[in-house]
């Protein structure tokens, strides 16, 4: 058996000493002074979403983007690999015959969705790619307010990312809010770097 | 080695004795140890050329490796097929096929399910070393049929494509251009394909270089549910697997071990399944009703309500029910039971085309009371004698089994039939008759046989009819040449055991029938063991014969107490204005009728036409009540091949809108009327018909061998068809139409059915007249230039095609072009329609 071990604290009488703190509010002086302090230093949160952004760096894994080549064809095949390969079974492709050259080859796809409420960006689609056509982006704002919103389809994955693929990343930089029909989005602009100390 | 007189021999595959036959392939002894062995070039079906070299086996006591697909076993060999140099000879083969691949998986179509895939995937290296520029046969896909699209680049020479082409299907119109790995399989020139467009060629193709055109960049395997069914287009009845992706129907494909006829399906299996997709203004979604000569959609339960109101009001003897041979047996069972128990009617019919008394006899002279043949039994035959119909065209799997089954065991097949035909090719002696005349035939046959072994036929006294007549007329009476007929007999005789593959033809001329029975006898009185397989054209034929659907048999080919009326007898009747009812489930009665004219005239005398279909045909469109249908792949139910083998169908996709699966709208007319008349589910009809229908007493409805059940041998006997008159074809000169008109089905099309689907129509653009070398010449016409046809009361234009060694006088033009429909040259009675043609 264990001897419960209390230990009692005794507390001393408050004296004149304390009397006298108490009566000038030196504790609280000595508390705001931190505050003022720090008021008046250099502050050390990013001001997002109103000025600031972070971007990440290229292995983050965001929302997906669908790419093109250097010509401007589709990457993507429609081979369904990306599907096959999915665990949340999150993505949709129906493939079919285009030979206008639209395409790196006369097989593209007619449907490519992506539910972006299910997926959870293990990133096994841009794997599975045989064609890096498929990559997960740097978009980290998925917030909607309807569900299907969350539903990409080919045309918004074909657009371009708000941050292109060579970029470093890792860094802040200046942004801008927007509210928009579709929600909000901060706007990045990648060239406006914010140095941090 | 004290084997050999057994005809067994014993050998160890990786250290485990096994005992087979003489003459078996080291690959199928191997396989039948266990020990699978990987091939690309052997398929069963085809002869063998050990080309691949995937197959190698290492035999003790032998340096070399061999190839297993080709070498057959011996006595006391050692074979081992995983050892270290087999393993390393697979992927070093592998490695080799690799190094000339397009490797584009991710745009193939076979990936996924591509054997070339697996085989690396399972055995292969995982590095190539090969590193110069592969040889490309061309960049672009090309087209080489509306079906098929080739990719040589992915070839791995394995001659399945070729061998297939030349060895089932007979069409040989593939070959090999090119040696080494510059070798490319493929059409003359790459040009576009004129041939049976049944896609074997894609179907063996073991990688991905013969394509579906239509599933084109649709799907990958995976993404597929299919079910399995069987082909509605032929009695051949082959099985195969419907498979959808998204609610439409994208192929249907035939797998080796699912069903007797393991890859082989014709254009029409093949290619025909989008009328499962041809929804639209074609599929009829909700029952209709005639008000003012228009349709208005009316509810089932209206629809009831007027059915049974009709149908209880009139006489029994002025009502009648014609279903198609397309439906279930289930369906057809419960249908009979409808018009009989229900109705108290015995006027039920299941064909528009051939009277009643006719198809007695056939199935009687044929023997389909009898019990099921396999047609791998029949091809055991030392003889297998092919007579009255167009198998080549009407069958087209039947003809592919004969074809390789008989090329590779030299067989000898013997063909008789009105036209030239593919088979002609790998039969022994095929000669032609005149249209109408295959009783003449019999007759010549059995006369000579007759005359060489008077003593042992004289128990058959119908051959007294004989008497009088000599070989020499009969001979000229059916337009075959005296020796060449002699010839035939004399092939019939010298073998101990013969199979006869007997067509409609004796049914569609009405003739013929007593003449076959009298040729059946005399070969099983000369001792021959003596099968016959009837070959029919509607899917489930046999089966609406044996439920019953029939004016003067009932389920399991019982006597009927009172004989009723079969089509023509019903539209006779209506004709007088003494039908109140009809009830027409899934059959074209307009366009099928040989006589169009007075099939619609007396229709229209029907006092109340129901039509039962899943669209509007012309019969539906005569209707004063139409009701919604169901297409084969939207039911459940079993179909009875004409080999007598039941197969089970499933559902894969359901109806669309108010439609309903026929069984269950037979179901709910019996119900409006007579409460509890069933259940109606396929599970308890097929229970009702083991009990009813000896011949299925054992049958499983569902599960059970994948090659289906054949039938048995039924309790009763058929009885009233012994003796039946036959009519001679008149085939008298007429100068004005110089020309006999042979009706029939389209090698691309069956039934009206076909009409609906997309693909098969595109493969037959246009309407076509068939004629042959010796009228072109007459008329100085060539392939593919519009005539103009005419009869004695219709005339209309046709694109001309010509056919090699069909007789001068004999014309051909398939019943399935609706607005050029040939049952228009018939005039009622008219047997051989004769018609003149005008370039
Ligand atoms: S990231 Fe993962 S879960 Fe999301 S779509 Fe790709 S594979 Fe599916
Ligand atoms: S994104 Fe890549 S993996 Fe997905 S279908 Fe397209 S090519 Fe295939
Ligand atoms: S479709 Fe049939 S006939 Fe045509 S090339 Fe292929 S195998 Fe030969
Ligand atoms: S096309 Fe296909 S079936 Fe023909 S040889 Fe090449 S791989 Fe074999
Ligand atoms: S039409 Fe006849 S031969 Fe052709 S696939 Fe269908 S059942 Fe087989
Ligand atoms: S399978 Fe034996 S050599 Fe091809």
């Amino acid at each position: 058996m264990n001897e419960k071990k209390v230990k009692i604290v005794k507390r001393d009488t408050p004296g004149a000493l304390d009397l006298a703190k108490k009566t000038v509010f030196l504790d609280f002086i000595k508390g705001l002074s931190i505050t003022l302090r720090y008021n008046l230093s250099r502050s050390i949160t990013i001001r997002y979403p109103d000025e600031e952004k972070w971007i990440p760096y290229p292995r983050f894994r965001g929302a997906h983007t669908l790419n093109r080549d250097e010509e401007g064809r589709e990457l993507c095949v429609a081979c369904e690999l990306c599907v096959k390969a999915c665990p949340t079974n999150c993505i949709t492709v129906v493939p079919m015959e285009d030979d206008t050259g639209k395409g790196i080859a006369d097989r593209v796809a007619k449907v490519w969705e992506v539910d972006l409420a299910r997926c959870f960006f293990c990133g096994y689609c841009e794997d599975a790619c045989p064609t890096t056509a498929v990559r997960l982006g740097r978009d980290y704002e998925l917030a909607c307010f309807e569900l299907d919103k969350a539903r990409k389809t080919k045309e918004e994955l074909l657009k371009p990312q708000s941050v292109p693929e060579d970029f470093e990343g890792g860094i802040i930089v200046q942004a801008k809010l927007q509210r928009t029909k579709s929600g909000i989005k901060v706007k990045p602009n990648l060239w406006k770097k914010k140095e941090k100390k | 080695m004290g084997d050999r007189e057994t005809g067994v021999v014993t050998l160890k595959v990786n250290g485990k004795e096994i005992t087979v036959r003489e003459g078996t392939l080291i690959l199928d002894a191997a396989r039948e140890a266990g020990c699978h062995i990987p091939t690309f070039c052997y398929q069963a079906t085809l002869s063998g050329v050990g080309s691949c070299r995937m197959c190698l086996v290492e035999i003790e006591g032998q340096r070399k490796l061999q190839p297993s697909c080709v070498t057959p076993v011996m006595s006391g060999m050692e074979v081992k097929t995983e050892s270290e140099s087999v393993i390393s000879a697979r992927q070093a083969m592998l490695e080799f096929l690799l190094s000339n691949h397009a490797l584009d998986c991710p745009v193939c179509d076979k990936g996924g399910e591509c054997e070339l895939q697996n085989m690396v995937y399972t055995y292969g290296p995982r590095k190539g070393r090969y590193a110069e520029v592969k040889i490309r046969h061309h960049e672009k896909d090309y087209v080489l049929s509306p079906v098929i699209v080739k990719n040589s680049n992915r070839c791995v020479q394995c001659m399945r494509c070729v061998r297939v082409c030349g060895e089932v299907v007979g069409r040989g119109v593939l070959g090999a251009i090119g040696r080494g790995a510059h070798q490319e399989e493929t059409s003359f020139l790459r040009s576009y394909l004129d041939c049976d467009h049944d896609g074997m060629c894609i179907e063996v193709c073991p990688v991905g270089c013969f394509m579906r055109r239509p599933y084109r960049y649709r799907a990958r395997p995976w993404d597929l549910r299919g079910s399995r069914t069987v082909c509605p287009y032929c009695a051949t009845g082959c099985r195969m697997t419907i498979e959808e992706r998204d609610g439409e129907v994208v192929r249907s494909i035939a797998r080796e071990g699912e069903g007797f006829n393991d890859k082989m399906l014709c254009a029409r299996g093949r290619f025909g399944y989008d009328i499962l997709n041809s929804g639209g203004e074609e599929r009829l979604t909700t029952p209709l009703i005639k008000k003012n000569g228009m349709f208005e959609p009316v509810s089932w339960e209206k629809a009831l309500s007027i059915i049974r109101e009709q149908f209880t009001k009139a006489d029994p003897r002025r009502l009648g029910g014609i279903a198609s041979a397309a439906l279930t047996n289930e369906e057809l069972y419960l249908f009979q039971r409808l018009v009989r128990e229900v109705l108290g009617s015995g006027n039920i019919d299941s064909t528009s085309r051939w009277d009643a008394a006719t198809t007695g006899a056939f199935i009687f002279a044929t023997g389909i009371t009898g019990g099921g043949v396999s047609i791998y039994d029949c091809m055991e035959a030392e003889t297998v004698f092919v007579v009255g119909g167009q198998v080549s065209e009407e069958n087209p799997v039947t003809d592919y089994i004969i074809r390789y089954v008989s090329d590779s065991s030299r067989k000898s097949v013997l063909v008789a039939s009105t036209r030239a035909m593919k088979l002609d090719t790998s039969a022994e002696l095929s000669l032609r008759h005149l249209p109408g005349r295959l009783g003449a035939l019999f007759n010549g046959l059995v006369l000579t046989l007759y005359e060489d072994n008077q003593e042992r036929l004289e128990g058959i006294k119908e051959i007294g009819v004989l008497k009088g007549r000599t070989v020499t007329d009969l001979a000229a009476e059916c337009g075959v040449s005296e020796a060449d007929l002699r010839a035939l007999c004399a092939r019939l005789e010298s073998s101990g055991s013969i199979s006869m593959v007997v067509g409609t033809d004796l049914l569609r001329f009405r003739e013929g029938i007593s003449g076959l029975r009298l040729l059946g006898d005399a070969l099983r009185a000369l001792g021959k063991v003596l099968k016959i397989l009837p070959v029919l054209d509607r899917c489930n034929q046999r089966g609406a014969w044996d439920m019953g659907v029939h004016p003067l048999f009932g389920p399991d080919y019982r006597k009927v107490e009172r004989a009723g009326l079969g089509c023509d007898g019903m539209l006779d009747q209506a004709m007088d204005g003494a039908m109140d009812a009809l009830y027409v489930v899934g059959e074209d009665v307009v366009n099928m009728y040989p006589d169009r004219t007075f099939a619609e005239e007396a229709l229209s005398r029907v006092g109340f036409l129901v039509v039962q279909d899943v669209s509007l045909t012309d019969t539906a469109r005569m209707a004063h009540l139409v009701l919604p249908g169901a297409y084969p792949g939207e039911k459940e139910g079993t179909f009875t091949n004409q080999e007598g083998r039941v197969q089970h169908i499933s559902r894969l996709l359901e109806p669309p809108g108010q439609a309903r699966v026929d069984l269950e709208i037979i179901e709910a007319v019996g119900s409006s009327i007579v409460h509890g008349f069933s259940d109606g589910t396929p599970q308890t009809v097929f229970d009702e018909i083991r009990r009813e229908v000896s011949m299925y007493r054992d049958a499983a409805f569902s599960g059970g061998s994948p090659d289906g059940w054949l039938v048995k041998k039924s309790a009763r006997r058929l009885e009233g068809f012994e003796l039946i008159e036959e009519k001679k074809v008149s085939l008298d000169a007429d100068p004005e139409h110089p020309y006999f008109l042979v009706t029939g089905n389209h090698i691309f099309l069956s039934g009206s059915l076909s009409r609906r689907s997309g693909i098969l129509n595109e493969l037959v653009r246009e309407a076509v007249v068939e004629i042959s070398e010796e009228a072109a010449g007459e008329l100085g016409v060539i392939d593919g230039q519009t005539v103009s046809v005419s009869g004695r009361g219709f005339d209309a234009t046709y694109s001309v095609r010509i056919r090699k060694g069909t007789p001068r006088e004999v014309v051909f033009i398939a019943e399935n072009f609706e607005d050029k429909a040939a049952n228009r040259f018939y005039k009622r009675g008219d047997v051989v329609p004769r018609v003149k043609i005008t370039a």
